[in-house]
């Protein structure tokens, strides 16, 4: 069992594509899989074709235990569910800091899901907030998408020095290169420059169209394209990964 | 949660598929996939091993599947390479569904009990953003060598779509497919198609026998039982599938001499002595195969008696020991497709048919008095000789021993039927236990021999032989120490089955 947030402080480096391609993946393996979309534009949720249920938002996913089981919904694939989004989670902040432990409340509320589900992915907004503080509490492994340039570089050292500063190990943390371009020089630069760092894992995933039509068809394109070049780069993603959840 | 519950339902003869889904297209918006041909399998050993512990083993779409029986829900799934039609639990691939069957399957193999070829269609039930909201699959499917088709659709629920199944649901209803069918439906169906009913053997001998029986009717019923284990275990032996067969087939025909022997006035005297010599007979062309057998299984055992540097030594001892078993399997299928063999078989099986109207001094006494005179006879007799070993009686004398526990143990399960339950299954656990040290003492002394025999066999010379020669010296010496260590623990275990307590209950129930 474990819980991997699919986090970046930057936006559009790919976490949502990430999240809903590995958490496919994992399905497909026999394994009973969550997807947590916890961003609240919901775009996972809506790759999914799922509507929240109207009286779902940040009130009840934070009370938890029957007020998530309720809400969580099937997606068309076997042991896929999804915990939907709703627009209410843009204030979600300001609704944590008003209760008690407000650093472990999402830790709290996944830990019954652990005992149901073989793998949790949580879909995280970006920013530095209270909400991924959370998140780093209760995730197991930390799945960055890195885009292989200076300013993306900058972003995961702050997010490493935000972990030491919250009392969170490192070793939590899994990069990947994410929307690489082979032409782009300086990709290809910063990889070779981070290749051997400690948690980058040797996967990346290109910067395909395939990947963004996912918005058109609504489908992992692990499903609509499985012999595609994008689901052949999530499929060894996932497998990378797996051998890094063994490990621990 | 209920409500998610699978729901898997039988096709009427007149409800015709294709029909159906186009009503239900005219219903709901759906999305229908292209038919999808496969071939589904299941396994089992010939026990029903996982059967009886409550698993189904499938293997489809290159895929093992470990369900449990009652829900059909998947306990382990493995990817693997093709099925076969025979397989030991170390060809399972490595991981969880292997560490999970190896200790149910022990020695027994996984057979292909039937085929089942399938065409499926799966229709999607689609809300308005396209979402699927209930899966429906029909299938069809044939068993593989019959004519048997069945015919299923099942109604899969997506998690939080529980209105939407309501209305598939009520749909089916209305169309009269309402026969809802348990997830082993097709799995049961199957197996009954070629002639098969899970749980149908075991190794187990179990026979009812009503009290008001006469002597020779309650024999006749115990020898038919007997042949008719022998008669399945045929072929099993004939193909080589594993070791079990043979060994059930031989524990038959010495039940069978058993039987003769106790209940000698019980059939005309022609009858028992004649059929007395060819059980022997039989006996004698089976154990060959049966004694390699089991030397064949000591090997992991063996190995791990022996220091490291020592266990190399015996790969070519194993290889001989295989080679041999090789042979005299060829010689036993041999023995088994002779006239001979057919004779004593179908002779014994014309007989037990036969209403023999020569007399016999015991044929017409109730049975449950013929069960109490052999069984008190015999139990007396185990405690007496029992009683009379001392720590310096010679090792013959336990061995004389095990084979009296092994008659008493016989003739109790013979007779079961006729006296209470729980009393008898005190009455044999405790005679279990003595049998365990005595068969484990019997055991070494009988590997012990063999070992020593194929030791002097050895030319020395060469240094392979020296090699094994030098793990057959450690192996000798560790089999003499424990075989010493469960003699040791032989009074404690005699006194333990002739406590007071255990004496007045079998007088209780056979004097």
């Amino acid at each position: 069992m474990s819980v991997i947030a699919v986090y970046n402080i930057k936006g559009g480096v790919g976490k949502t594509a990430t999240s809903v391609n590995l958490s496919y993946l994992s399905a497909c393996q026999g394994n009973k899989t969550l997807l947590c979309d916890m961003d609240s534009q919901g775009s996972a949720t809506y790759y999914f074709r799922i509507r929240p249920a109207r009286k779902f938002n940040t009130r009840k996913l934070l009370k938890g235990g029957k007020h998530i089981d309720r809400n969580i919904r099937g997606t068309d694939y076997p042991g896929l569910d999804l915990l939907p989004a709703d627009f209410s989670y843009r204030n979600i902040d300001i609704a944590l800091d008003d209760l008690k432990k407000s650093k472990r409340r999402i830790s709290r509320i996944l830990k019954p899901l652990r005992e149901e589900y073989d793998h949790i992915f949580l879909d995280c907004p970006p920013n530095v907030t209270l909400l991924s503080e959370n998140i780093f509490h209760a995730a197991d492994r930390i799945l960055v998408p890195l885009i292989p340039t200076t300013l993306s570089h900058l972003a995961l050292q702050q997010l490493l020095e935000f972990l030491d500063e919250i009392g969170q190990e490192r070793a939590k943390v899994l990069v990947f290169f994410s929307m690489v371009e082979k032409r782009k020089k300086m990709h290809g630069e910063m990889m070779r420059l981070l290749q051997d760092e400690p948690g980058v894992l040797p996967c990346a995933i290109p910067f395909l169209a395939d990947v963004e039509k996912m918005g058109i068809y609504r489908q992992p394109v692990a499903a609509m394209l499985p012999g595609s070049a994008a689901a052949e780069s999530y499929r060894r993603l996932w497998d990378a990964i797996c051998g890094e959840l063994e490990k621990s | 949660m209920q409500e998610l519950q699978q729901d898997t339902r039988c096709l009427p003869e007149s409800v015709e598929m294709q029909a159906l889904i186009d009503a239900l297209a005219d219903t709901f918006a759906v999305e229908i996939e292209g038919a999808r041909e496969h071939v589904t399998t299941w396994y089992d050993t010939f026990d029903w091993r996982l059967y009886n512990r409550g698993y189904l083993l499938r293997y489809s779409d290159r895929h093992w599947h470990l369900l449990e029986y009652r829900t059909g829900e998947a306990v382990v799934v493995a990817r693997a390479g093709a099925g076969k039609k025979r397989l030991f639990a170390r060809e399972l691939p490595r991981g969880r569904l292997r560490s999970l069957l190896a200790p149910v399957l022990d020695v027994r193999a996984l057979l292909l009990l039937v085929s089942l070829g399938s065409v499926d269609t799966r229709v999607r039930i689609l809300n308005r953003d396209q979402k699927t909201t209930v899966f429906v699959e029909f299938s069809r499917q044939q068993v593989r060598g019959t004519d048997t088709v069945l015919r299923t659709v099942r109604l899969v629920p997506v998690r939080g779509y529980d209105k939407a199944l309501r209305a598939v649901r009520a749909f089916f209803d209305d169309q009269g497919v309402v026969e809802q069918v348990p997830p082993f439906h097709t799995f049961e169906q199957g197996v009954q198609a070629v002639g098969r009913r899970p749980g149908d053997y075991s190794s187990r001998f179990a026979v009812r026998l009503d009290p008001d029986l006469t002597s020779r009717q309650a024999a006749i019923t115990i020898y038919r039982r007997l042949l008719d284990t022998m008669q399945v275990n045929e072929e099993g032996i004939l193909r080589d599938l594993d070791s079990e067969f043979l060994h059930d087939f031989r524990v038959a025909i010495r039940r069978t001499r058993s039987g003769l022997a106790q209940m000698k006035k019980v059939l005309p005297a022609d009858i028992t002595a004649t059929m007395k010599e060819e059980f022997a007979y039989l006996g004698r062309i089976t154990g060959p195969v049966r004694d390699l057998d089991v030397y064949l299984l000591y090997e992991h055992d063996y190995r791990a008696r022996l220091p490291e540097q020592l266990q190399e030594g015996l790969g070519s001892f194993f290889a001989d020991l295989a080679e041999q078993r090789r042979l005299e399997q060829k010689k036993l299928v041999r023995a088994l497709r002779s006239p001979r063999y057919r004779q004593i078989v179908t002779g014994w099986d014309e007989y037990l048919r036969s209403d023999d109207p020569t007399p016999s001094a015991d044929a017409d006494k109730p049975v449950i008095d013929l069960a109490r005179r052999i069984i008190h006879r015999r139990f007396r007799r185990l405690l007496k000789d029992g009683l009379a070993i001392g720590a310096d009686s010679p090792d013959e004398d336990l061995h004389r021993l095990r084979i009296q526990g092994k008659k008493l143990r016989y003739s109790l399960e013979f007779f079961r039927s006729l006296f209470p339950e729980q009393e008898m299954d005190t009455v044999i656990r405790q005679l279990k236990r003595l049998q365990n040290n005595l068969g484990d003492f019997n055991d070494l002394s009988v590997q012990q021999e063999m070992l020593t025999r194929y030791l002097h066999g050895l030319r020395p010379g060469s240094r392979k032989n020296m090699e094994l020669a030098a793990a057959i010296g450690g192996l000798l010496t560790n089999l003499f120490h424990e075989q010493h260590r469960v003699r040791e623990r032989f009074g404690k275990t005699f006194a333990r089955f002739s406590s007071r307590k255990n004496v007045a209950l079998f007088k209780k129930l056979f004097h």
